[in-house]
């Protein structure tokens, strides 16, 4: 299934490797920044990683495909931040979950939704947008312009 | 060649105006007061220390071998977060192990007290995925809660249930003169606590403590040089792995890491987890203890959590472990870099029988260390330790 020259599968040359490939994180987040989520998708075991890597884990297979995910899923654990880093002071307390999307791909999440009101099962669906002062101040300067992921509730 | 613990040493645990290295010299000066001096022994310094960022101090294998005297000695730092102390100390096992080396010195440092809370938990943040983790304002409680969350929902345990270990640790610290708190607490107490990550309150987290601990691992001619009265305690079996780095990809309520470093390290001492007499488990947070009972294979899966009751009270399946004797990371204090090696000394103590009497163990002649870094389960490091 790979295909050397096509730059959404792995195994990846060298020169693959560049700040537009999907399996770096600048090209991870410049796609969600134009709103696909991307995973890598293991062609030996299946397992989906995110960020996309370019090897899974799971079973040491380095035959991946990126894919976008599905925006919605279902909290699968969550809890709410009340000691903040310093930079998100003035956003505590917030809710922080993993998801699982509809896809089996998981990933953690603030969700915007007060602690008291999300539940384990609970339906979400994934937001991207860009930064707002605080999260700039968090971010180093390579990480400024990529977007802030957050889950709302469906 | 077959390693052994020939002597250790820690400072006090807490909040203290020394720094790192002062810390250090304190826990060299325990291990070495009746023994040769280091540089007659040390052939290399393992130094586990999580973050730079509290003393502004990188470099701390060349800094603590030249305070404890050495010179021209290979030294370095180990991060794995707060599994570094383990870390170390396998690093030194290895070289000892393998005959290249004939003592090693296995240390850690954490000035956590430093920058405040806000500084420590500015520190740990960075143990988490920075793609993903970091962005989302996790905190290390909050990584932790996320587990326990999971935890509540998917078995029997309750957050009472979670506030009787720290209520357990906290009794075991007020018996053990190294303890941070060495005072009892009750599960009112641990209950009425505030949140910091629900369901995870102020008492079921391991406190900011400034700590070192210093744990010298020889081949027996060096370890005869220093207290032979003592029983010989052997490093009989390591394990360590590296699962992945982002929580949500784990399984959340069985620790693999955990499950494999302590296999191997049983497998290669030639035990099972019904020898294990005393095990400091890493109670990070009081629903580590449940969790890592249960990896290690001490606990029937779902029942981690009695880990609090007496032997005799637990479900079948459980062993009669006796579960973090020195009052574990909660409460003998959890100095991030430390932690590993401050485990190695409370088994050693019980190994020897030179705990305090209210915590000795009789008859105790197996121990399992787990230190494990970056959320039960990014770095599991596993030491058996037996007479």
């Amino acid at each position: 299934m790979t295909d050397d020259t096509d730059p959404t599968t792995a195994p990846l040359t060298r020169d693959d490797l560049t700040a537009d490939s999907p399996f770096t994180l600048p090209g991870f987040f410049a796609a969600l920044d134009s709103g696909d989520l991307l995973a890598a998708v293991c062609e030996d075991c299946g397992k989906r990683l995110i960020p996309p890597r370019p090897a899974c884990y799971a079973c040491g297979g380095r035959h991946l495909h990126v894919d976008p995910q599905p925006k919605t899923g279902t909290v699968v654990s969550y809890t709410e931040v009340r000691t903040p880093p310093s930079a998100l002071a003035d956003r505590a307390p917030y809710t922080v979950a993993i998801v699982e999307l509809d896809s089996g791909a998981r990933l953690t999440g603030r969700v915007t939704v007060p602690y008291a009101e999300v539940d384990i099962g609970m339906a979400v669906q994934l937001i991207a947008r860009p930064p707002d002062d605080d999260e700039r101040e968090m971010a180093l300067s390579y990480e400024e312009e990529w977007p802030i992921h957050e889950f709302e509730a469906v | 060649m077959d390693p052994r613990v020939a002597a250790v040493g820690t400072s006090a645990f807490g909040r203290t105006d020394l720094t790192g290295r002062d810390l250090f010299s304190a826990a060299v000066a325990e291990a070495f007061a009746d023994g040769p001096d280091p540089a007659e022994v040390v052939d290399a310094v393992y130094v586990g220390n999580q973050s730079e960022s509290y003393e502004h101090q990188i470099m701390y294998g060349t800094l603590l071998a030249e305070w404890c005297g050495l010179r021209h000695v290979p030294a370095e730092r180990v991060e794995g977060c707060a599994a570094a102390g383990a870390l170390a100390l396998r690093h030194a096992v290895e070289d000892v192990r393998s005959g290249r080396r004939d003592a090693v010195l296995a240390c850690g440092v954490e000035k956590m007290t430093a920058g405040g809370t806000a500084g420590a938990t500015n520190a740990l943040s960075a143990a988490f995925d920075r793609a993903l983790e970091q962005r989302t304002g996790v905190t290390a409680p909050s990584q932790y809660a996320l587990l326990a969350q999971r935890y509540l929902h998917d078995t029997e345990a309750t957050e009472r249930d979670l506030a009787r270990i720290a209520v357990k640790n906290h009794a075991n610290g007020a018996a053990n003169p190294r303890a941070q708190f060495q005072r009892e607490t009750d599960v009112e107490t641990v209950l009425d606590s505030d949140y910091v990550a629900p369901p995870l309150k102020l008492f079921d987290c391991a406190p900011v403590t400034d700590g070192a601990a210093a744990v010298l691992v020889a081949n027996a001619d060096v370890a005869a040089r220093f207290d032979d009265d003592r029983p010989t305690v052997r490093v009989a079996g390591v394990g360590a792995g590296a699962n992945n780095i982002g929580v949500a990809d784990r399984n959340l309520t069985f620790v693999e890491g955990a499950h494999e470093a302590t296999t191997h390290a049983y497998d290669e001492a030639g035990v099972a987890p019904a020898d294990i007499d005393v095990a400091e488990v890493h109670d990070a947070f009081t629903v580590c203890e449940a969790l890592l009972s249960e990896a290690a294979g001490l606990a029937p899966r779902g029942r981690g959590y009695e880990s609090a009751l007496p032997p005799a009270e637990r479900s079948d399946g459980w062993t009669d472990t006796h579960l973090s004797t020195s009052g574990g990371l909660k409460a003998r204090g959890h100095p991030i870099g430390a932690t590993g090696l401050a485990q190695a000394v409370e088994v050693y103590e019980q190994l020897t029988g030179t705990a305090t009497p209210t915590r000795q163990v009789d008859d105790a002649t197996a121990g399992l260390l787990i230190n494990e870094g970056g959320v039960a389960d990014a770095v599991t490091v596993a030491h058996v330790l037996t007479t």
